[in-house]
C-alpha cells in the first residue's frame, strides 16, 4: 500500500497524464447548429440537376444569391428541356449567347415576391405582379385526356408546390415569355382583326392602345387596358364590310377623331380600364370603360360569359357571348377578348324603377309565407343574402300579413323587410342592391309603415352618398282629404298606395343623378339606437319629368291601381 | 441464542431476497386485454364483432381523426353540386369543393377506414380458432360473425375504391409492429373483384333476421349484404347480377316506402329512425353521438347550395302546400340553407344538442329500389325503370315541376331522371358525388359531361374553367394519397394527377 502512494513524482505525474488521454476522444462533437434543414431556393436547384440551365440563368443575371436570401418568394424553374427549347426558339446555342438584358426580364417574370400555392390560382392573373411587372395567368388545360395546371397559357405545371426554406417553387415545362407587344400590335397582326384595326386607326385608339408599359409602370393594374375585339366575319354579320359602313353607320359628327362622335363611342366602349381576364370579367358585374360614364355589365351563365344582358323594364335583353377560347391573349399592355356578336352603345331614356325591398332570391325561395294570401314572418342572416348587407350582427325579417289586413297588410304586396333594433351592432346601414336603373335624374321615395315608439330619423344613402332629406319612421302618413295630393307632393309626401292608411307614409327623400346604368346600391343609417321594428316597403325611383303620384301601387296585392 | 438470532435474521433476508415480486416487470397492459387471454369464447367473438360496428361510429378515444360518418359525408358531397361552404368550414374542406386538391389535404387520411378494416381482419383472422376453444360456438353461429366482418370490410373497400381507386388491399390482421407495412396498391378493379368475392361468401354466411328492428338495421344482414352488392356491380358494369341482387331485397317483402305525411315521414325515418325503409344505418344514439349536430347546427361548415331548393326539388311559387316532402325541412330550410335531415326532429322542431341522436344512412330501401332502377335502364328495361322512379315520387309527393316524360328507350334519358330523383331521395347522405361519377365513368367515360355539368354548379367563377379542365381528366376525380401514407409506406405510388 505505501509504495504505492509513495510512488516518484514522475511517475505519479505519467500516471495522471495517461489516465486524462486515455479516456480522451479526438471525435468532434456532432452539434446542429441550425433549427431547420430545408434548403433555399438556390441551393435546392444546385441539388437537382434537372434545373442547371435555369440556375445559370440566374447566376448569368445576378439573380442566384438574391433567390438564396431569406423572404417568401414563388419562382417558376422552367426544367432544361423547357430551356433548351427557349434557346432554340430565340437561337442562341447556350444562355450566354442570350442578350443579358432579355434574360434578366425573362428571369425576373418568373419570381414573384410572395408565396402562392397553386391552391391560390384562379382562371386568371395571379394577384402579385412579377418582379418584370406583367401579371402571369393561370389556369387548367386538358391535352390527350391529362390535365395540368398551366401558368401564361402555354406552361404546364409538371411538379407543383416544392416548399422550400424562403418560399416555394413550381417546376414548368415551359420558359415564360415576355409580351413584348402591344394591345394594338396584337390586334393588329390578327388578319381576321383588320376592319377592327381600321377603326381604331381612324379613331385615334390605335396609339392610345399602342403604349408599352415598363418597370414601375407596368405594376400598376390602372395603367392597363383590356379590349373587346370582333372579328371581320362578326361585323360582317352586323352588316358592315367596310370601315366606310362603320362610319355611315354610326359616325354622326363626320368626325371619327372627335371623342364625342359615335363612331369613336363605338370604340371606346370596347375598351376597358384595368386589366380585366375573362375570370376577373366573371366577378366583376359592370365593367368600367373609356366611353365616359358607360359601363358593359358582365355575367357568367353556365361556362358562358354574357355582357350586357340585363332586364329592363321586365324584358330580357340577351347578352353578347365573349370567345371564350380566343380571348385572354396578353399584350404588354392590357388583354384582348374577342366578342362573337357587334354590341354598341344603347340610347336609353330614364324609366321608373319600384324596387320593393322584400323582392329578394332568398325571400322568395319561403314558398310558405312569400306574399301568400296568410302570410307569416321569417328571420335570415347577413351570410343568407347576396344582394343585402349590413353591419351587426342581428337578422331581418321577411313579414307579411294578408292583403289589407294585420300590421303590415297594407303595404305593397302586403309585405315590408323588418327590421327589429335597426341600431349599432344589431343592424345598421344596411344596403340594398337595386335592380338595373338607367342612367339620369331621379326623384327616390322612400315608404314604410309607420312605428310609433322608440324609432326615429333614418338616411338614406345612394352608392354612398347621402341624400338631402331623412324620415322619420314615427311619422304617420297624412290622409286628410282636405289636403292636395299636389300640396302634399310638394312638401315631399304623397300617398303612395291605393288604397292608402295613415300607418303607412312615403317620403321624397332627394333627387339623384345615376350616372351609369346598372345596378346600384342603397343603404340606410338609423340615427338612434331603435328599440322597435323598423318596416321598410318599397323605394321608388320616378325620374323627375315623370308624374310623381301617379300610377299608385296596390295596397296589399301587387301592380298598379287604375290611374283615376 | 445467538445461532437461534443469526438463523432468524438468515431467514428473513433469505425470505426478502429470494421471493421476488416480478408485477413491475410484467408488460401486459391494466387497462385492456391482450390478445392470449381474449378469443377464448364465444362471448369475445361478440363483442369483436360489435366493436367493428362502434368503430364506425366515433374514432377510439385518444385519435385524432374525423367519425367514418363526416368522412363519407364529405367525400360523397363536397365534390358534388349540393353543398356550400358554411361559416366554419375549414381550408381544407373548402379546396376539396373547388376541386384544389393537395395531397397534403388532411381530409384525403385513409386511417379511419382502414383501422375499421384491420379490425374486421383481426376477426376473419382469429375467430376461427375459438371454435376449438368453446365448445359451444357452433360453426354456424361463427359463419354468421365472419359475414358481417366479411361484409364491413366489404364496404369500406368499396368506399376507398370509389374514392381514392387504386389503394393497398390488406387482407390480414396486422398484429405486430413486425408485419409488412410496405404494401402497395391494388388496381380499383383488383378492389372490386375482392370486394364482390367477400360480399358473396357473406351472403352465403349471413344472416336473415337478428330478431329486433335496431340489430337488423344496426347489423350486417343479407338484405345488407345485397344492397351493397348491387352498388358494386353498377360500379362494375354487370347490371345483370345488380338487379339479381336488388331483387333479392326487393322480394324479401321486408321493406316497404312510408307515404308522406307531414312531419310523421321526416320523423320517422331520418330522426328516429330503423324504419321499415332502412337497411343499414350506423346507430348513433344519445350517449355516442355523431358529428352531425356541430357541423351542421352549432358551427356550420357545410349549407345547402343555394341553387338545391328550386333547381333539385322544385318550388310552386303558386302553392306553398304543394311540396316535395323530402325538400323543404326535410334536407334543408329554405332561406338559411341550413343542411336539415340530421338536426330535425320533424318538419317543424330541430333536436336538441343531447337528443341530437340522428343516424348516419348508409342503405335505405329507395336506395336499392332506384339502384334496380339504375340496371333495368341499363339492360334496355326502361320502362321498368321508369315506373320505379314514378312509385317513388308518389310516395314523396314529389311535385310536378321535377317530373319529366322520358322516352324510355333511351337510356341516358333515363339515367338522368334516375340521378335527379336520386339527388332528391338521398340529399346529404353522401351519394350524390359517387352516383354521377359512376355514371359518368360508364363506358370509358363516355358522359364525362354530366360530372362536368354538376362541377359547374358550384364553381367560383373566376376558377370555372380551371376546375372543368381538371376534371376533363379522370385522375382527378379520385382523391390523392396522403403525403403522410406515401411517407410511411414506400410502395405506394401517386395518382399521376397530383404528382
Amino acid at each position: 500500500m505505501k509504495r504505492v502512494i509513495t510512488l516518484p513524482r514522475l511517475w505519479r505525474l505519467t500516471l495522471l497524464l495517461v489516465v486524462l488521454f486515455a479516456f480522451q476522444n479526438c471525435a468532434q462533437d456532432k452539434l446542429t447548429e441550425t433549427t431547420d434543414e430545408t434548403l433555399n431556393i438556390t441551393e435546392y436547384l444546385k441539388e437537382n440537376d434537372d434545373y442547371s440551365m435555369f440556375l445559370e440563368i440566374l447566376n448569368v443575371t445576378n439573380y442566384a444569391s438574391f433567390m438564396n436570401t431569406y423572404g417568401t418568394y414563388t419562382l417558376f424553374v422552367p426544367n432544361n428541356e423547357a430551356v433548351k427549347a427557349y434557346l432554340q426558339n430565340v437561337g442562341a446555342s447556350s444562355v450566354k449567347d442570350v442578350p443579358l438584358a432579355d434574360l434578366q426580364n425573362m428571369a425576373k417574370l418568373h419570381i414573384l415576391d410572395q408565396k402562392i400555392n397553386t391552391t391560390d390560382f384562379t382562371d386568371g392573373k395571379i394577384a402579385t405582379p412579377s418582379l418584370y411587372g406583367q401579371f402571369l395567368i393561370t389556369g387548367a388545360t386538358n391535352k390527350n385526356g391529362t390535365s395540368s395546371i398551366t401558368v401564361n397559357k402555354d406552361a404546364n405545371i409538371v411538379q407543383p408546390n416544392v416548399e422550400l426554406g424562403n418560399g416555394i417553387i413550381h417546376v414548368i415545362d415551359h420558359v415564360l415569355r415576355v409580351a413584348d407587344k402591344t394591345l394594338a400590335q396584337s390586334i393588329e397582326e390578327n388578319p381576321s382583326l383588320s376592319l377592327f384595326t381600321e377603326a381604331l386607326k381612324a379613331t385615334g385608339w390605335y396609339e392610345k392602345l399602342n403604349h408599352p408599359l415598363v418597370g414601375e409602370e407596368a405594376t400598376n393594374l390602372e395603367n392597363y387596358q383590356s379590349v373587346l375585339a370582333q372579328t371581320n366575319a362578326v361585323f360582317e354579320e352586323a352588316g358592315f364590310k367596310t370601315l366606310d359602313d362603320l362610319k355611315a353607320r354610326y359616325s354622326h359628327l363626320k368626325d371619327p377623331m372627335n371623342p364625342a362622335d359615335s363612331l369613336n363611342l363605338f370604340v371606346s366602349y370596347r375598351v376597358m380600364t384595368r386589366l380585366q381576364y375573362m375570370a376577373d370579367m366573371a366577378v366583376t358585374p359592370a365593367l368600367e370603360t373609356k366611353a365616359p360614364l358607360e359601363i358593359i355589365s358582365s355575367k357568367l351563365s353556365k361556362d358562358t360569359l354574357l355582357l350586357n344582358e340585363e332586364v329592363f323594364n321586365g324584358v330580357l335583353e340577351k347578352g353578347i357571348v365573349v370567345d371564350r377560347p380566343n380571348s385572354d391573349v396578353t399584350a404588354s399592355n392590357g388583354v384582348l377578348h374577342l366578342v362573337k356578336k357587334n354590341f354598341a352603345i344603347k340610347k336609353r331614356l330614364p324609366a321608373p324603377v319600384y324596387f320593393d325591398l322584400c323582392d329578394q332570391p332568398e325571400f322568395r325561395k319561403l314558398t310558405s309565407i312569400f306574399r301568400t294570401t296568410t302570410g307569416g314572418r321569417q328571420d335570415l342572416g347577413k351570410t343568407d343574402f347576396t344582394d343585402i348587407t349590413w353591419d351587426g350582427t342581428g337578422v331581418i325579417t321577411y313579414y307579411k300579413d294578408p292583403a289589407r289586413g294585420g300590421t303590415v297588410g297594407y303595404g305593397w304586396n302586403g309585405d315590408v323587410v323588418e327590421i327589429y333594433r335597426f341600431r349599432d351592432g344589431t343592424v345598421q346601414n344596411i344596403a340594398f342592391k337595386t335592380p338595373v336603373i338607367i342612367k339620369g335624374k331621379y326623384k327616390v321615395w322612400v315608404s314604410y309603415r309607420t312605428n310609433a315608439s322608440k324609432t326615429g330619423l333614418v338616411k338614406m344613402f345612394f352608392n354612398g352618398k347621402e341624400l338631402s332629406r331623412q324620415f322619420n319612421v314615427q311619422e304617420y302618413g297624412n290622409v286628410d282629404s282636405k289636403v292636395d295630393e299636389r300640396v302634399l307632393e310638394s312638401q315631399g309626401y304623397k300617398r303612395y298606395t291605393q288604397p292608402f292608411t295613415n300607418r303607412f307614409n312615403c317620403r321624397l327623400l332627394g333627387v339623384i343623378d345615376v350616372e351609369t346604368t346598372g345596378r346600384h346600391t342603397i343603404s340606410f343609417q338609423s340615427q338612434a339606437s331603435f328599440s322597435n321594428q323598423t318596416w321598410l316597403d318599397v323605394v321608388e325611383f320616378r325620374p323627375i319629368d315623370m308624374d310623381q303620384i301617379y300610377p299608385k301601387l296596390n295596397a296589399g296585392t301587387s301592380g298598379f291601381a287604375p290611374i283615376p | 441464542m445467538q445461532t437461534k438470532i443469526k438463523i432468524l435474521l438468515a431467514l428473513i433476508v433469505m425470505s426478502i431476497t429470494a421471493s421476488s415480486c416480478d408485477d413491475y416487470l410484467d408488460l401486459r397492459p391494466q387497462d385492456g386485454i391482450i390478445r392470449e387471454e381474449f378469443w377464448k369464447t364465444k362471448e369475445d367473438v361478440r363483442a369483436a364483432v360489435i366493436g367493428i360496428y362502434s368503430s364506425m361510429l366515433n374514432s377510439p378515444p385518444g385519435v385524432g381523426d374525423l367519425p367514418l360518418s363526416k368522412y363519407l359525408f364529405m367525400y360523397g358531397e363536397l365534390r358534388g353540386d349540393m353543398v356550400s361552404p358554411g361559416t366554419n368550414v375549414t381550408e381544407d374542406e373548402r379546396d376539396i369543393m373547388n376541386t384544389n386538391i393537395l395531397a397534403s389535404n388532411s381530409l384525403t387520411s385513409w386511417a379511419a377506414f382502414y383501422r375499421t378494416i384491420n379490425y374486421c381482419n383481426t376477426v376473419i383472422d382469429l375467430a376461427p380458432d375459438v371454435i376449438n376453444e368453446d365448445p359451444t360456438l357452433t360453426q354456424e353461429q361463427l359463419n354468421k360473425y365472419l359475414s358481417e366482418a366479411l361484409a364491413v370490410r366489404g364496404y369500406l373497400y368499396f368506399t376507398l375504391a370509389r374514392t381514392f381507386r387504386d389503394v393497398p388491399l390488406k387482407l390480414n390482421a396486422s398484429l405486430s409492429d413486425q408485419d409488412n407495412f410496405q404494401l402497395p396498391k391494388n388496381t380499383q378493379a383488383e378492389i372490386f373483384e375482392q370486394v364482390i368475392k367477400d360480399l358473396k361468401q357473406a351472403e352465403e354466411y349471413g344472416v336473415e333476421t337478428y330478431g329486433d328492428q335496431a340489430s337488423n338495421n344496426g347489423r350486417i344482414t343479407k338484405d345488407a349484404i345485397n344492397a351493397i352488392l348491387t352498388d358494386v356491380y353498377l360500379w362494375t358494369g354487370n347490371y345483370q347480377e345488380a338487379l339479381t341482387a336488388a331483387d333479392k331485397v326487393v322480394n324479401s317483402g321486408k321493406y316497404s316506402l312510408i307515404q308522406a305525411s307531414n312531419n310523421t315521414w321526416f320523423n320517422r325515418v331520418f330522426a328516429v329512425g330503423n324504419s321499415t325503409e332502412s337497411i343499414f344505418e350506423f346507430q348513433y344514439t344519445v350517449q355516442n353521438k355523431g358529428p352531425f349536430y356541430t357541423m351542421f347546427l352549432q358551427r356550420p361548415e357545410f349549407i345547402a347550395s343555394a341553387t338545391v331548393l328550386e333547381d333539385v326539388f322544385g318550388i310552386d311559387y303558386g302553392d306553398a302546400e304543394n311540396k316535395d316532402i323530402r325538400g323543404e325541412r326535410a334536407s334543408l330550410v329554405p332561406g338559411t340553407n341550413q343542411i336539415y335531415k340530421y338536426v330535425g326532429l320533424n318538419n317543424d322542431v330541430r333536436k336538441e344538442l343531447e337528443s341530437a341522436d340522428t343516424h348516419w344512412f348508409v342503405y335505405r330501401y329507395a336506395d336499392v329500389l332506384l339502384m334496380k332502377a339504375e340496371a333495368l335502364a341499363e339492360l334496355g328495361q326502361g320502362e321498368e325503370a321508369v315506373a320505379i322512379i314514378d312509385e317513388i315520387r308518389a310516395s314523396r309527393n314529389a311535385i310536378e315541376f321535377t317530373a319529366k316524360t322520358v322516352d324510355v328507350t333511351n337510356k341516358f334519358d333515363i339515367i338522368d331522371y334516375i340521378l335527379e330523383e336520386r339527388a332528391r331521395e338521398f340529399a346529404y347522405e353522401g351519394k350524390r358525388w359517387y352516383d354521377v361519377l359512376r355514371n359518368a365513368r360508364k363506358n370509358n367515360y363516355e358522359r364525362l359531361q354530366i360530372l362536368i355539368d354538376m362541377a359547374m354548379v358550384n364553381a367560383p367563377p373566376d376558377q370555372q374553367q380551371s376546375i372543368v379542365n381538371k376534371l376533363k381528366d379522370p385522375n382527378s376525380h379520385y382523391l390523392p394519397i396522403n403525403t403522410y401514407e406515401l411517407y410511411s409506406n414506400k410502395a405506394l405510388v401517386q395518382n399521376p394527377f397530383y404528382k
